[in-house]
């Protein structure tokens, strides 16, 4: 039973991670019907930006979280307008596109920052709480809260805002958005900030469980990925639920199967999307060609 | 709207983007031009001129590849390869080279893929190259072997698996102790001079965590001490609460971490706030910088083993780092060393060679002795150098010899 809980508790942690990175994914695809596989590494930079503000700057941690979510979101806004030429035309050639910039991220990343990570310690010294051996880190408890209060925030925003509509409409019918005087191209270069500022939030809230690296992102953003997809790709809710469920799945398979617990997380969720193709809150709302 | 020429050009953009960002990253990388002399001409693999290896031409530069990862998840290793190889054939060059001629390092990054490796290694055959240093990952150096092996040209792991000994290849050498030896070493330690009799492990399934699991194992059973637990992970895990729960529940003595730096950082952090107080032991990553940056003050009590303890152990270890400082701002750990010794030992093999490759070069690199920062060096008939490690703990971030 301790095991049983405890391996939940370490589940739900990482999968508020993948939740998070989830979030930013299925942002950019509701809005431009776009996969963008940079994703991963957009974290990776968020992480690091905020890691060398508190190692190198001395900047305390809430600063370096809020300036590094915004140089990260103003990279996302850059990626955007790169692409934009692209944009409702050519949607192979913009996921190439963004294939190229997670290349180029990294290796800007090495360049900038060697290949040696840099390594920084959970901000606050809080003691763990223990409930009959099962042992619960305050900081775990915060990040559970974060992506909970952030998808909530992201959710009312889509749906009960002015701005969180436009972004839906572009997505369904840009011409049609374009006609009733909604400018696509500022959408979509929203949602690429949001989505980066996302991916930058997870980045700095994992910095601490994890060694900031050039490849920090990849293994985060192809659970994140599955975490989407599970959910239902371009779904708000789908990408916590989603989250949260890779984070149990993986946690439990790498108990249980040990050093094939990998292959077992990704059969698994394979065989679960084979089932529900569109994942579990699976929309068709998604149509640009 | 874009017209349709501007929307064609966009295309070719992005496509020749994608491609030159592809081959640059698969492209071989010049390192630093030797110290003193003129900037390093590269040849591209696989140019024209390319012939045999072991009949490599007798005037000019002599060409060494290093096939490292210098992109993906182990570039840290590649890039401490690099640095110290590169360190070792700068002060060989500014010194006159051998017999006159410059060494003319080329980098080929394999990005730590076994396939890549055998890719790049058909490069290096092609490429004129009488020497490889590297690759770092056991499993790349068993990968690329055969292909050299064949051509005659003789390579330097950093590879510790005892597989790569039991190629029994004439032209492979190592430049550190297998796998056995450090673990006979810890095991020895824990069984013998602490008297654990109740010993956890975790490992992961990679070639290093395997080997590692594998040579503690047999330590282990071979002192009559079965582990009463023996988690195994995969390298890419960040969760482990589940299998170090499980561990917790035996109440060990002592837990052995069979993973590379990083890795055992996030496990040992992570026992360490689940209230695991077990005794932390493993290999060398225990005593190398990332382990000791990403635990942090956890890392403090961990043992380790290995054949360089520190930079402050003796005058070689010391000015070997202030060397590694001043050339690239960096501080060394095992990575840099051994590939700085192994470098040594070609140097002074191809001193005997008058720079010829082939046999005459395996066979004296065979010959050499060498009394490096990683210890004492004569090679056995398996390629092995050095057998030995020594034990440390960490005390203020520091790792200190053992007593």
């Amino acid at each position: 039973m301790e095991v049983f809980v405890q391996t939940v508790v370490g589940g739900l942690t990482f999968g508020a991670i993948y939740a998070l990175v989830a979030l930013g994914f299925s942002l950019i695809y509701r809005t431009m019907a776009l996969v963008n596989f940079a994703h991963g590494d957009v974290l990776m930079l968020g992480a690091y930006l905020g890691s060398t503000m508190i190692l190198s700057f001395r900047l305390p941690v809430a600063v370096a979280m809020v300036a590094s979510t915004l140089l990260t979101a103003a990279v996302g806004i850059g990626i955007e307008r790169i692409l934009r030429p692209l944009e409702n035309k050519d949607l192979d050639l913009m996921l190439i596109g963004t294939l190229g910039f997670g290349i180029v991220l990294q290796s800007g990343a090495i360049i900038v920052w060697g290949t040696a990570g840099q390594a920084v310690r959970i901000p606050f010294g809080a003691a763990p709480i223990d409930i009959a051996g099962i042992i619960v880190q305050p900081y775990d408890l915060m990040i559970l809260v974060a992506a909970a209060a952030i998808g909530t925030a992201l959710y009312l925003f889509l749906g009960r805002t002015k701005l969180g509509l436009a972004m839906q409409a572009s997505a369904m019918d840009f011409q049609a958005a374009s006609a009733m005087g909604i400018d696509v191209g500022r959408m979509n270069a929203i949602a690429f900030a949001i989505g980066s500022a996302l991916a930058a939030i997870a980045g700095n809230l994992a910095a601490p469980l994890l060694y900031v690296e050039p490849t920090v992102g990849v293994s985060l953003g192809i659970r994140a990925f599955a975490a989407a997809m599970l959910g239902g790709f371009g779904s708000i809710p789908g990408a916590i639920v989603g989250g949260l469920a890779i984070g149990l799945l993986d946690s439990f398979a790498t108990g249980m199967f040990q050093g094939y617990g990998e292959v077992v997380t990704f059969v698994t969720f394979a065989l679960l999307i084979s089932l529900r193709p569109t994942g579990i809150f699976g929309e068709h709302t998604i149509s640009r060609v | 709207m874009l017209d349709i020429g501007k929307r064609a050009g966009t295309r070719y953009v992005l496509v020749a983007g994608s491609i030159i960002a592809l081959v640059a990253a698969c492209s071989p990388t010049a390192t630093n031009p030797p110290a003193g002399s003129a900037a390093a001409t590269s040849a591209p693999a696989g140019s024209a001129g390319a012939t045999a290896s072991a009949g490599a031409s007798s005037s000019g530069p002599i060409k060494i590849a290093i096939i490292d990862a210098q992109s993906g998840q182990l570039s840290s290793l590649g890039a401490d390869e690099v640095q110290g190889v590169t360190l070792a054939v700068n002060a060989a060059n500014a010194a006159g080279g051998i017999d006159g001629r410059q060494i003319q390092l080329q980098t080929f990054d394999d990005k730590g893929d076994p396939t890549t490796s055998t890719n790049v290694a058909q490069a290096v055959v092609s490429g004129g190259y009488i020497f490889v240093f590297g690759p770092a990952e056991s499993t790349d150096t068993i990968a690329v072997a055969p292909i050299l092996n064949k051509a005659q040209i003789p390579l330097i792991t950093s590879g510790q698996s005892d597989a790569i000994a039991n190629l029994h290849d004439p032209f492979v050498f190592l430049n550190t102790p297998t796998s056995s030896a450090f673990d006979s070493t810890l095991a020895t330690y824990a069984v013998t001079t602490k008297g654990y009799k109740s010993i956890a492990m975790i490992s992961n399934n990679d070639s290093y965590g395997k080997s590692e699991h594998d040579a503690f194992l047999t330590a282990l059973k071979a002192l009559g001490v079965t582990p009463v637990a023996d988690q195994v992970v995969t390298p890419d895990q960040k969760d482990f609460s589940s299998a170090l729960t499980s561990i917790r529940q035996t109440n060990p003595q002592a837990l052995f971490i069979g993973a590379e730096e990083v890795e055992s950082g996030l496990i040992v952090n992570q026992a360490k706030s689940l209230g695991l107080t077990a005794q932390i032991i493993g290999g060398a990553p225990i005593l190398a910088v990332p382990f000791l940056q990403t635990a942090g003050p956890n890392a403090d009590g961990c043992i380790g083993t290995s054949p360089y303890i520190g930079n402050n152990v003796n005058d070689q270890t010391k000015a070997f780092a202030a060397a590694i400082q001043k050339a690239y701002g960096a501080t060394p750990d095992l990575h840099q060393a051994k590939a700085y010794d192994g470098a040594q030992i070609v140097i002074l093999a191809l001193k005997q060679t008058h720079g010829q490759g082939g046999k005459a070069l395996a066979d004296a690199i065979r010959a050499t002795k060498y009394n490096g920062l990683v210890g004492s060096f004569s090679f056995d008939a398996d390629g092995v150098g050095v057998h030995q490690t020594q034990l440390a703990v960490i005390q203020n971030g520091q790792a200190v010899p053992l007593q």
